[in-house]
């Protein structure tokens, strides 16, 4: 268990920059903090040993450990709603998709105080307003839509709930269901309207709805249902009713936080924790498959109880960095109660200055996405399967056993909702508890075990012990600098599994190549999937997994185009962007229990590689490592001239077997027959390639993500080390490269 | 149910795994690895870290996201294999009720 635990308001700062350090306690009393330079994290003690540097930078003493809690759920907040005069004639309507029923208590639509539409613990409609319950017989149903509503009229004392279910299998018109009792309800004058939640007595949001919501909207008159389901399927006749109060269009300004009201009293909200937008709504029947075309048609939002955007901690303490700081990963560590055992670290990026460059010619790309989309990941814990794939039972290290204790820190986006559907965001404005040094993980593979920012630090290390200079720069930093940032290096090393890309993460790491500059991928399953930020809310990420690929849920159809941006999701393979044209090599095969080691290929031979094999001796290489045993393994590329390969790369070494573990991606295998796997099928390996750009640039892959265990291996001291500085040693020399001629 | 029983057909399997946990496996005991390590939350056991690389605890994993591991008293390891073998003999009597160790009285 972790005691305590925190988060930074961002990962990447530069010198002078200040940030804010949130922290929670789970059993802590106190804590002290302190700033270190994160140098290798990997505490196996057959690897290099742990090493971190203490930066002298006072952070205060002893301070207070405070409780705070996760509160996980999204809605819409409507605020402002008491401008409208006071309301005692009313109904609220909205149409409405359940995608989970347990037994919990949700809110649809609520005016807190005056009146509410909710399902109860029997899955049946309820509405409330002035003291009054009216409960539906009809249970409410994950598979329809239901035209919901709740209105009153004073003139009849009438307080009426009504539910239609609309099966749309069947020709006729959905039949409502009434219940209505007498009642004098005095008149009210609502401050806020809540969409898919609604709050306790404390104030606090309870009550969040698992479903889709469609066109909510506010009258000041009784309507009877089958008058509210024509106006609410027509929204340009809806807004022209004049006891219209509030019409909510999910369709509008989708992109962002904002929720549009197209009443005339313009009553807008934001949406709190990152419901999922774009989604297809109650009128939608597959006519279109992008939302950017009709959005009318993409009119629903898809809420759920666990959804989680910003967890709102309040800052304990902010920092600035010194200017004279060089660029590196950091940490902030905290040690709860004196025990050092049990430090919590929130790790982030020090950049280089953005106005000017440090210097360095070498940078160590920091892949920030692909952390988040691996943020708190659960896959040994909530898919089954992860043990097959690993190929040993599953360890659960104190983060895990903490992220088990707490779900509402919120998810990866390898992870399905409480509902079962995907989910598509994650964020890092809350405790990433597996992006953090020593720590152990699922995938890692027989040895150290450790993956993403953990196993990255092989990398760092090996920077430290060959002495190199460096700036480490975000995937956020490239993303919103592009090239203008690329350019100030020579040579760009990645990670180990750079694995989450957007657009502009693309194309400035190609116009990077493709200029001159040296790309060293240290990695396997690189530049694999889309993903998108959203201009309206920094630090979440969205990744909508459409067609094909190794993924844990698809997104349903009509879903495959981002909410954030409008981009088509999937694979970069699948959107004019495959790995192997940046990188010669692409996604062919994964299995986490060991890995292999390269057989040096006749291609070795070609003078162009000589700098490449320098001091290297024997036709097997990397038959070692903390991965898995091997260089090649745990995710493994393949050169493919087919998925755009340039045609002179060198396939200079490759694995030649794998266990079968090993199969392939989905996206190959379209045929399945069970010859496809890592002891039967050639195209199961890991290809190291080397080609150059036209530019004068150069790139250098392993297609593998144990390469970087293998680095660390002996002290660093090993021929994968070798050959990873000679690569280094040249790509950082800004004589061109000679592009072959064909 | 899983289609795949674990039956003394596979006790050839039972060796070969507990001569070498991690690796390559023939496909007939990497079908019994898929019976025991697959969808079936009856014995999903895990090894919870005590000390990072030197010492682990047995714990069961339950299906509910949230719901405690449970911990299965006093057993601790301090070698993986070990532990590896350890499981795959109490999956084996999880599935089939026979004692492997006593099928296979050299195995351990």
């Amino acid at each position: 268990m972790l005691p305590i635990v925190g988060y930074t308001n961002k990962l990447t700062v530069e010198p002078g920059e200040t940030i804010d350090v949130m922290v929670g306690s789970f059993g802590a009393k106190n804590y002290r903090a302190d700033f270190r330079q994160i140098i290798q994290g990997d505490t196996n003690p057959d690897g290099p040993g742990y090493k971190d540097k203490l930066i002298d930078l006072d952070l205060g003493g002893d301070r207070r450990a405070l409780d705070k809690p996760f509160r996980p759920g999204s809605c819409v907040l409507i605020p402002g709603v008491h401008a409208i005069e006071e309301v005692r004639d009313f109904t609220l309507a909205a149409v409405v998709k359940p995608t989970l029923l347990d037994g919990r208590k949700r809110s649809i639509l609520a005016l807190p105080g005056f009146a509410e539409i909710g399902i109860d613990e029997h899955d049946r409609l309820t509405g409330v307003a002035g003291g009054q319950t009216l409960t539906s017989t009809m249970q409410v149903s994950v598979d329809h839509w239901h035209i919901v509503s709740l209105s009153y009229c004073a003139d009849t004392k009438a307080l009426s709930l009504a539910i239609a279910q609309d099966r749309d299998s069947t020709s006729e018109p959905p039949c409502p269901e009434v219940v209505t009792v007498s009642t004098d309800l005095s008149s009210g004058r609502p401050s806020e309207c809540i969409i898919a939640a609604s709050r306790d007595d404390d104030g606090e949001l309870t009550g969040f709805l698992d479903g889709r919501i469609d066109r909510p909207a506010f009258f000041d008159t009784a309507i009877a249902p089958e008058t509210l389901r024509n106006l609410l399927a027509d929204f340009s006749l809806l807004r022209r009713q004049r006891s219209l109060l509030g019409a909510w269009d999910f369709s509008r300004k989708m992109t962002t936080r904002m929720i549009c009201d197209v009443s005339p009293y313009q009553l807008h909200g934001h949406i709190h924790n990152a419901p999922t937008r774009a989604m297809t709504g109650w009128l939608w029947k597959g006519q279109e498959l992008d939302w950017k075309l009709r959005p009318d048609l993409y009119s629903a939002i898809h809420f759920h109880s666990t959804d989680m955007y910003d967890a709102g901690w309040e800052v304990d303490f902010s920092l600035t960095i010194p200017d004279d700081l060089k660029s590196g990963v950091y940490t902030v560590r905290l040690v709860p109660d004196s025990d050092e055992e049990a430090a919590y670290y929130c790790v982030f990026a020090v950049r280089p200055p953005r106005d000017r460059a440090s210097g360095n010619t070498v940078a160590f790309l920091f892949p920030t996405c692909s952390y988040l989309a691996y943020a708190n990941h659960r896959l040994g814990m909530d898919v089954p399967g992860t043990e097959i794939g690993m190929g040993r039972a599953v360890e659960l290290d104190r983060h895990h056993m903490f992220l088990q204790d707490n779900p509402g820190i919120g998810f990866s986006v390898y992870e399905t909702h409480d509902d079962d559907t995907g989910v598509f965001h994650s964020s890092r404005l809350r405790p990433i508890v597996d992006m953090q040094p020593k720590v152990k993980s699922f995938l890692g593979g027989y040895g150290s075990n450790i993956w993403q920012f953990n196993a990255d630090t092989h990398i760092l290390g090996w920077l430290d012990a060959i002495d190199q200079d460096y700036d480490v720069i975000t995937d956020e930093d490239m993303h919103e600098d592009g090239l203008r940032l690329l350019q100030r290096y020579n040579v760009i090393l990645t990670g180990t599994h750079p694995e989450y890309y957007t657009r502009n993460m693309m194309e400035a790491m190609q116009g990077f190549t493709d200029r001159g500059g040296r790309l060293m991928y240290l990695g396997g399953n690189g530049f694999y999937w889309v993903v998108s930020f959203n201009e309206d809310m920094p630090g979440i990420m969205e990744c909508r997994r459409s067609e094909a690929g190794i993924r844990p849920w698809e997104p349903g159809h009509g879903h495959f185009y981002h909410g954030f941006t409008g981009e088509y999701g999937g694979l970069w393979r699948r959107n004019g962007h495959p790995p192997n044209h940046l990188c010669g090599v692409g996604m062919t095969s994964q299995g986490f229990d060991v890995s292999e080691p390269y057989v040096v290929s006749p291609e070795a031979e070609n003078p162009r590689a000589a700098f490449i094999f320098d001091g290297i001796e024997g036709t097997r290489i990397g038959d070692f490592g903390l991965a898995g045993g091997g260089a090649a393994g745990l995710e493994v590329d393949r050169a493919d001239l087919a998925q755009g390969t340039p045609e002179h790369a060198l396939v200079l070494a490759t694995s030649t077997r794998h266990t079968d573990i090993y199969l392939m991606t989905p996206e190959d295998l379209l045929d399945p027959t069970p010859d496809w796997s890592g002891t039967q099928a050639d195209i199961i390996r890991a290809d190291l390639t080397f080609f150059e750009t036209i530019g004068g640039g150069a790139v250098f892959s392993t297609g593998s993500i144990a390469w970087a265990g293998s680095m660390a291996w002996n002290g660093y001291d090993n021929e994968i080390a070798r050959m990873t500085e000679n690569v280094l040693r040249r790509f950082d020399d800004k004589t061109p490269f000679e592009y072959p001629q064909c | 149910m899983a289609r795949y029983q674990i039956t003394d057909d596979d006790l050839p399997f039972a060796s070969e795994f507990l001569a070498e946990p991690i690796g390559y496996h023939s496909p007939g005991l990497q079908r019994v690895l898929n019976r025991m390590r697959g969808a079936d939350w009856d014995f999903k056991y895990v090894l919870v870290v005590e000390e990072r690389h030197s010492k682990w605890r047995l714990g069961k994993l339950p299906k509910q996201r949230g719901a405690k591991v449970e911990m299965v008293d006093g057993v601790v390891y301090t070698d993986l294999r070990e532990a590896e073998c350890d499981i795959f003999k109490r999956r084996w009597s999880d599935l089939t009720g026979q004692d492997l160790e006593a099928l296979l009285p050299h195995s351990s």
